[in-house]
């Protein structure tokens, strides 16, 4: 079997990976549906009495508005998952290109330019950091997604530095430099896709990282503004669960804890299948 | 010939490759005994170290691997012991050394602290008698500095020196049976002539019975009374050193005989 | 000698290089208070002199040199929005949120410790397994979601009402449990399930070493083999986490906890801080959030060398 087989071979054993992957695949429809304007349209309709408990016509019941929490529910996955896309690519891009040049020209003035950078924004405290962005792009609203991609490149940068160090000493890399071939194109062409593993794992572990910050964020008034997320839903309820409306509460975490345990189970499996024999942190 | 210390009857061990059980060892029967070098002879992956992991009980748990077969100590049968009362035999009546002396002993205890443990387990000796104890011992395997080394942690000896501490923690209960797994195989040849010469004389001293792993055949010559050739897991010979250079009995043994003759003639 | 000048001067670059970060995007970005603060019909004059006391009047290099002049000098200011001088205001907070956070994110460390030791050592078996699915699930639960269902089972008549829903008035040892251990639990829980995974990885790897081969050979019992030889060769990668989690976790962290159970430490001032663009406030943490860091560095090299004998 060639080494890809191998892997989606012991993907497909592992059995909590697998359900993983489908929760992860459900969700992607339901957001897919709220983009194509199939589902969760109603999200911000006031049409129903306060707090009415789960009923036919609304199945969470609704908030303090009057709002479909169902619709709301489901319109927040899309904003899950434009914010985790978003990020997660983003941020495991920067820290691949990041990481490749600092690992390739390592103990050179570029690594420890890069290495720098990581310690500063390693040690700068990230509400902070996302407030201070928030304020110099002046509220535009994805401050967010650039202080998240900002942060969080960092992880996969010093994965993929550590990697490529060791990547570029191995045979085909030193033959294609004797051939000539020029660095950056030795890099992109040959190096990087030697990490996909650690991109891959990476990606998943900063979606589930995005979506956590956002509800935090939001909870705190520095995230999502306009729309709705699970975040602002449990913004809403904290009040609320000391009154004893619930709905509210149970509808967000729930369906946040199931889209967070797909994708850290599917990343769990993902490490495992590219590389048994290594302990999954 | 004195009495058997050590007797394997048909022993077997499988260890799981990609979702199957390969045979590593596949029915071997030897007896050991008391004050003698037995040699495990064979390449690499014929089956020694897994036969000695097996007697120790280390193999990794099942499925992982199976085991069967009889392994006799003095009259108890070590693969049916529960671990807990493996755990007393082990390191006082059966002992073992291995093949990697620099990553045997853990770096951050003293080695003075790693001999007078196995004192202090198996002798129920207090602080101060494992102290003098190890001392002792550490003079045994030819340390003239043996307070010093006591003092020393594991980076601040060599490998020949480590194996040394190893051996002292080996012998130090006077154990009636000895594993060496390749034990001088990563040492330059001044420190395996010493360290091997070390073990046997030890061995000699205690009434210790010697199994010695090697694929040197250079160590069989000089330093074993028996050997047993393995080959995929099986023993294809058992003899006396001396009828096993002049006269092998089996085509294979011939053939390790040869390569090393031929490597070595002009 | 070299290595510490060495060391230093990267500590330096540090500092420097968040200061400048925090101070480009915080105050030179940062929102104009001039206006909230002059109240109306202030006349063209006025306007022009409170600009001028809140510096904003002047170049890019001269305010962040006077900034890291202030810093140096601990020459911190005083709160825009309150007048209260900023130093008093860290030596009220800071103690507050050190009491706050120490003890759950002590716990919490140690609690995955002893998780991640129990798993490693049956590895494979089922309580390896359940303490990996706790796990995965304690990753799971967002940090939010925690704090409110424990505020619900532990704060209200919901649940068992033995805890106050906020506030820190702490006089006494009762007292100060009565407030910090609903907070503390959150804390642990949330920190809990990746700590464990951490833990648990680092000492299979140490598992899988051959010291501990021959440590089994010598007789040595499992449990012994586990919180003797196991952890003490694992320390170097345990204090290298517990040190650099120490800002996410603590300072991070008590942001969100003090605002949400509105518990007067650093992490409220500063949130209050950045909504109201309280520049003195917010320069001062920063300051003190860099120092911090280049001190947890330091003081990480000196543990390494105290666990580890092989570290000169």
């Amino acid at each position: 079997m060639t080494a890809s087989n191998r892997i989606w071979a012991n993907l497909r054993r592992d059995r909590s990976g697998m359900t993983g992957l489908v929760i992860v695949m459900a969700f992607f429809l339901i957001a897919a549906g709220v983009w194509l304007g199939l589902l969760g349209q109603g999200w911000s309709l006031a049409d129903g009495g306060r707090w009415e408990p789960a009923s036919a016509e609304y199945w969470f019941g609704t908030n303090v508005l009057g709002q479909d929490i169902f619709q709301r529910a489901i319109f927040s996955v899309r904003t899950a998952f434009d914010i985790g896309l978003l990020v997660a690519l983003l941020s495991t891009a920067l820290g691949a290109v990041l990481g490749a040049i600092a690992g390739w020209y390592s103990n050179s003035w570029i690594d420890g330019s890069v290495l720098w950078l990581k310690g500063v924004l390693d040690s700068i405290p990230f509400y902070l950091f996302v407030a201070a962005v928030a304020f110099a792009l002046q509220g535009k609203p994805w401050a967010m997604h650039v202080a998240m991609i900002a942060t969080f490149w960092t992880t996969t940068g010093r994965l993929v530095r550590a990697e490529v160090m060791k990547i570029k000493s191995r045979d085909f890399v030193l033959s294609a430099r004797a051939i000539g071939l020029p660095d950056l194109l030795i890099l992109a062409r040959h190096v990087l896709p030697n990490t996909s593993h650690i991109l891959l794992v990476q990606t998943s572990i900063a979606f589930v990282a995005a979506i956590k910050t956002e509800v935090i964020l939001s909870f705190l008034g520095l995230g999502v503004q306009d729309g709705v997320s699970w975040g602002l839903m449990l913004a809403e309820s904290t009040q609320e669960v000391l009154a004893g409306h619930f709905n509210n509460f149970l509808s967000a975490s729930l369906m946040l804890f199931a889209l967070l345990m797909g994708f850290n189970l599917l990343a769990d499996a993902l490490q495992d299948a590219f590389d048994p024999a290594q302990v999954s942190v | 010939m004195t009495e058997a210390v050590l007797k394997i009857r048909n022993l077997r061990v499988l260890m799981q490759d990609a979702g199957r059980m390969v045979p590593a060892v596949d029915g071997i029967s030897f007896d050991l005994h008391a004050g003698e070098v037995l040699a495990l002879v064979g390449e690499s992956g014929c089956g020694k170290t897994k036969t000695a992991e097996a007697i120790m009980g280390l193999l990794p748990r099942a499925p992982a691997s199976l085991q069967t077969g009889r392994i006799d100590l003095e009259g108890t049968d070590l693969a049916v012991l529960a671990e807990s009362a493996l755990r007393k035999i082990r390191g006082r009546d059966l002992s073992m050394v291995f093949q990697e002396p620099l990553t045997a002993l853990d770096p951050v205890f003293t080695a003075g602290s790693q001999l007078a443990g196995v004192f202090r387990r198996h002798r129920g000796s207090s602080g101060a008698q494992a102290r003098e104890q190890s001392i002792n011992m550490l003079q045994r395997v030819g340390f003239s500095d043996a307070p010093r080394v006591m003092q020393s942690y594991p980076h601040q000896l060599s490998g020949g020196m480590r194996q040394r501490v190893v051996l002292a923690m080996a012998m130090a209960c006077r154990p009636r049976v000895l594993i060496a797994d390749e034990p001088t195989t990563s040492l330059d040849v001044t420190t395996q002539a010493q360290v091997l010469t070390q073990l046997t004389d030890l061995g000699r001293d205690s009434g210790t019975a010697i199994l010695l792993i090697t694929h040197d055949l250079g160590v069989v010559a000089q330093y074993c009374d028996r050997a047993l050739v393995m080959h995929q897991g099986k023993i294809v010979e058992q003899a006396t050193v001396d009828k096993l250079f002049r006269s092998p009995g089996d085509d294979y043994t011939a053939e390790l005989l040869s390569a090393v003759s031929r490597s070595t003639s002009p | 000698m070299q290595y510490l000048l060495r060391k230093s001067l990267h500590g330096l670059l540090l500092i420097l290089g968040v200061t400048l970060v925090s101070f480009i995007l915080m105050v030179w970005f940062g929102p104009d208070q001039t206006y909230t603060l002059i109240g109306k019909n202030a006349s063209a004059e006025q306007i022009e002199e409170l600009r001028h006391q809140l510096g904003y009047d002047q170049s890019f290099l001269k305010r962040y040199a006077d900034y890291l002049l202030s810093l140096v000098t601990l020459d911190l200011g005083s709160s825009n929005s309150s007048g209260e001088a900023v130093s008093r205001i860290l030596a009220r907070t800071v103690p507050v949120s050190l009491a706050l956070m120490i003890p759950g994110f002590i716990l919490g460390n140690l609690f995955g410790i002893a998780l991640g030791l129990s798993a490693a050592r049956r590895r494979g078996q089922w309580v390896d397994r359940v303490i990996g699915g706790l796990s995965v699930t304690g990753m799971s639960i967002s940090f939010l979601v925690i704090i409110i269902l424990l505020q619900l089972l532990l704060s209200t008549p919901y649940g068992l009402n033995l805890f106050p829903v906020r506030g820190w008035q702490v006089v006494d040892l009762p007292s100060y449990l009565y407030y910090v251990t609903v907070p503390s639990l959150s804390l642990i829980l949330v920190t809990l399930g990746y700590n464990t995974r951490f833990y648990r990885a680092v000492f299979v790897e140490e598992s899988g070493k051959d010291h501990i081969t021959t440590a089994r050979a010598y007789g040595v019992p499992p449990a012994v083999i586990m919180w003797k030889h196991v952890l003490k060769n694992s320390m170097v990668p345990i204090i290298t986490r517990i040190m650099f989690s120490i800002p996410l976790v603590v300072i991070s962290g008590s942001l969100l906890i003090e605002t949400y159970f509105g518990i007067p430490g650093v992490g409220k001032v500063t949130f209050d801080a950045i909504t109201s663009g309280d520049q003195p406030i917010l320069k001062a943490v920063v300051g003190l959030t860099a120092v911090a860091f280049v001190l947890i560095q330091l003081l990480t090299d000196l543990f390494y060398r105290l666990v580890d004998p092989r570290i000169a």
